[in-house]
């Protein structure tokens, strides 16, 4: 299939260290980059075990304040 | 909203002479002009004593005489002569403006004349790089300057405004855009793979099938924006970095508020192929033209629509990324300009 319009963004803090990216599809979905959250965390962690998780790092939470 | 504290593009090098040219600048009349050695000098434009723009009178030797009742002054605003009288008032003096020629333009700093360091103007070297071909142009633009800053971080419109010059569809149905905002920067890059290219591409580079495109948008605030812009035969590893086969070229804009509905719309148009030979400079610089042209005429119905109706709401769109950071940057600057000017005295 091919690609259709979405926009990547990227927030550079002072020190010149990059977030991870945020996605805005065509079909009005907000993805985030990151990291999914293993069976061992979910426990250790008592996060919800059938949810679709992601890490992200703080980061990601100044990008999408600084940005969204 | 006007940013004083940056330094501002007044006047294409050329236009400057022995012939005093007023130009508007955030809202002030602004006289420029070269002494005998060719130092390019900004004053403000009207007399100290009745206010007749400074630009109407003459040059005499270094000084600038006012065609009303001949005050001289010197490169620095002061009044050196005054017609059938020897004392010279204090008050008779008008501002001097920083000034730099720099990269075929002058370049003119409207705040606070101790922060004017020249170090802080934004490169636009391809202007007179032996290594490009390169002209300047310039438009006159009844618009408020950031409509046309918006327009060129967001360049979906080229597939609409632009489709008989440098645009096609394939740039808002089939890119990939990323936006990277840093403190004081946004830089919005957009690919668009094994498409068919737009016409100019196709007239300038002579392309004939499907190619790798790429638009890298360089904002610099308040009102800078440097686009590096080419395409490669598709599959020839332009994303990768290597352009080989190709066109590159820099379109290179920078607009100056003349008030805050007109503008000066300076740009100028680089390209790393066939750098010595002026015809194709020309060519070039005449299919941008042309675009740009299609540019104004939107600019200036936006900002009689603005007229009618100002501030009216407005939605945004995915492709405003890009945009709506510029603006949070210009907005942050703005206010942090308000807060560290000097508090006004009570009368």
């Amino acid at each position: 299939m091919s690609l259709k319009f979405r926009v990547e963004l990227v927030w550079q803090d002072s020190d010149e260290s990059v977030a991870e990216s945020i996605f805005l599809t065509s079909d009005g979905r907000v993805i985030l980059q990151g990291r999914a959250v293993s069976p061992a965390d979910r426990q250790a962690l008592s996060l919800p075990a059938d949810a679709a998780l992601v890490s992200v790092d703080r980061k990601t939470i100044r990008a999408i304040k600084e940005m969204l | 909203m006007f940013l004083k504290n940056f330094w501002y593009v007044a006047a294409s090098d050329h236009e400057v002479g022995r012939k005093p040219l007023r130009r508007i600048i955030l809202g002030e009349p602004i006289v420029l002009f070269r002494t005998e050695d060719g130092t390019p000098v900004a004053l403000e434009d009207r007399c100290a004593h009745r206010h007749l723009p400074l630009s109407m009178g003459k040059l005499i030797g270094d000084t600038l005489q006012c065609h009303y009742h001949g005050l001289r002054y010197d490169r620095t605003g002061t009044c050196v002569r005054v017609p059938g009288q020897d004392l010279i008032p204090p008050s008779a003096r008008v501002r001097s403006y920083p000034l730099v020629d720099r990269y075929r333009w002058l370049w003119i700093w409207m705040g606070d004349p101790a922060l004017a360091d020249p170090a802080k103007i934004t490169d636009y070297h391809w202007l007179d790089d032996p290594y490009w071909g390169a002209a300047t142009q310039y438009l006159h633009v009844k618009a408020n300057w950031q409509l046309i800053v918006d327009n060129l971080l967001d360049l979906t419109h080229l597939a609409f405004v632009h489709e008989t010059t440098i645009g096609n569809s394939a740039l808002v149905e089939h890119a990939s855009v990323k936006v990277q905002r840093a403190h004081d920067n946004v830089v919005v890059t957009r690919w668009i793979i094994d498409q068919p290219p737009p016409p100019t591409f196709v007239k300038v580079g002579g392309f004939s099938g499907n190619v790798d495109r790429w638009q890298m948008i360089d904002f610099v605030p308040p009102a800078f924006l440097r686009l590096d812009v080419g395409a490669t035969p598709t599959g020839t590893g332009a994303p990768e970095g290597r352009r080989v086969g190709g066109i590159s070229m820099r379109n290179l804009n920078a607009i100056t508020p003349e008030t805050a509905t007109t503008s000066h719309y300076f740009w100028g148009q680089a390209h790393d192929f066939d750098i010595h030979n002026p015809h194709t400079t020309e060519k070039v610089v005449a299919q941008i033209r042309t675009a740009f042209l299609e540019d104004v005429a939107v600019f200036e119905a936006q900002q009689a629509n603005l007229e009618l109706v100002p501030n009216p709401p407005q939605t945004d769109i995915n492709a405003d990324t890009g945009v709506i950071q510029a603006r949070r940057i210009l907005d942050r600057l703005y206010q942090e300009e308000v807060a560290a000017a000097p508090p006004i005295a009570a009368e």
